[in-house]
């Protein structure tokens, strides 16, 4: 066991150690425009800037990160949150990764096969971005539009896939996920304006009560049985 | 967009200032792999397993990081190159970024993608997005190592067959979400049909392989895919 935590406590002090790094690089390109072609914005429009996106995604801040860790654990956390699109990009590679490994998410060898999806997704989706910055407009214009409508369908027809998976493994709590919130989500936007961070915990917490009542109802059943 | 701001927006100073967070998304997934490696090995995962899982995970992970190449191309045009490659690469989604921008530049009376975006609004923009993203990377830098600890209190206090499935109803929740979202929209409570189609045709090829091809681990690990283009394809020729 003392070895098992000393392989997380590397994560962990890494995983700071990069954070700090990536909070000073974030500014890194402002200030040097800024003090390049001296148009600094000032405090006060630096407070200003801060004021509108933190209404907009403040809650996100705070709730994606906390609602995720459940799935993604320590290293998805720092790598996924770092490198972004944890959702569509690297939880679907760790659940991936999971499936043809072999081995379930909630064990430590699990854990490790998706340390290694999340950071192989990474390298991925970096060398991705770089090629699609530096030629994509060139090439993208050359491709049948019908390609390029299809792309619309990426994401829906990855999760599609995913969550099939999901609930061939735990069926009553996929389908009660699921249909809880379709039906949140069709009545969020016109009656309870929802911001999407709270939905998205609105939805884990869903999926966690899902989990509860079949679990409940189980324990009772197997009671009664034995009674 | 002025063809002086189009200078500098793509200056190599810039490409310079913004290859630092590259650098930091790379470096950190290089270490985190290294460390997972040692693991692996030193808890004997047999290679053909972890080799399995990382095979797939890079296969699985080629569709979507190409899907953000249409927004992509996009933020080039409003911002430029060096911005996108580093605001893309690093913490923040392609419309998440879109939208900063279009703010920032409101902010200071600019319009985004129009004559009015100068280095002023450009600048703005810069710090929004530097703004935004930190929120982000604060709460994962303050938390994470406290969240690791409350997961550990969570087995030793509850039944751990409950935390378990609390973990597992978490996943179902968040791919739930992932899943609806793409199908119903928020603001108007629209259903698109298309893309249901595109889920349900990605769902069948699933479920195909896992079935009929259970010990097939080749299939397995390019399972992911395979459903996306099928969906991907039926949605486009049965609406196009």
């Amino acid at each position: 066991m003392d070895v098992q935590n000393k392989y997380y406590r590397t994560l962990v002090k890494f995983g700071i150690g990069a954070m700090i790094y990536a909070c000073i690089a974030n500014f890194i390109p402002p200030i040097y425009i800024s003090a390049k072609y001296g148009t600094f914005p000032g405090l006060s429009g630096i407070f200003k800037l801060w004021g509108l996106v933190a209404a907009t995604y403040g809650i996100s801040w705070i709730v994606q990160p906390t609602a995720y860790f459940p799935t993604v654990g320590v290293a998805g956390s720092y790598v996924g949150w770092l490198a972004g699109s944890v959702g569509d990009i690297r939880m679907t590679s760790a659940n991936m990764a999971l499936k043809s490994a072999e081995y379930e998410a909630d064990t430590h060898e699990g854990k490790v096969i998706a340390n290694l999806a999340t950071c192989t997704s990474v390298f991925v989706s970096v060398a991705a971005i770089m090629l699609f910055t530096l030629i994509g407009g060139r090439v993208v214009p050359l491709l049948p539009q019908a390609v390029l409508d299809a792309f619309n369908y990426i994401l829906p027809a990855l999760f599609g896939s995913i969550y099939i998976d999901l609930l061939l493994k735990n069926p009553r709590g996929g389908l009660l996920t699921i249909a809880c919130i379709a039906v949140i989500l069709l009545f969020s936007g016109n009656i309870l304006e929802l911001n999407s961070g709270l939905v998205t915990i609105l939805a884990v917490a869903l999926g966690i009560l899902a989990n509860r009542v079949i679990f409940v109802y189980d324990k009772n059943k197997s009671s009664v049985k034995i009674d | 967009m002025s063809s002086e701001l189009e200078q500098i927006v793509n200056s190599p100073g810039l490409w310079l200032a913004s290859a630092l967070m590259v650098i930091a998304v790379a470096a950190m997934a290089v270490i985190f792999f290294n460390t997972g490696l040692k693991e692996a090995k030193r808890i004997q995962i047999p290679k053909e397993r972890y080799g399995a899982g990382i095979r797939s995970a890079a296969i699985s992970a080629i569709g979507p990081s190409i899907s953000p190449v249409i927004i992509l191309l996009s933020m080039v045009a409003l911002v430029g190159a060096p911005t996108t490659w580093m605001r893309l690469s690093d913490v923040g989604a392609g419309r998440t970024e879109i939208a900063v921008i279009s703010m920032a530049a409101n902010a200071v009376g600019a319009e985004a993608g129009t004559a009015s975006f100068g280095i002023e609004a450009f600048t703005s923009s810069l710090w929004a997005m530097a703004l935004n993203n930190f929120g982000w990377l604060f709460v994962v830098l303050a938390l994470t190592h406290r969240m690791d600890k409350g997961v550990e209190l969570l087995y030793s206090k509850f039944d751990s067959k409950w935390i378990k499935m609390l973990l597992a109803g978490s996943t179902l929740g968040l791919f739930g979400y992932l899943l609806t979202s793409q199908l119903i929209s928020r603001t108007s409570s629209n259903v698109n049909y298309q893309k249901i189609v595109a889920v349900l045709a990605a769902a069948v090829v699933t479920l195909i392989i896992t079935k009929a091809f259970p010990n097939n681990k080749r299939l397995k690990e390019v399972s992911l895919g395979i459903s996306m283009i099928v969906g991907m394809a039926v949605a486009q020729i049965l609406f196009k």
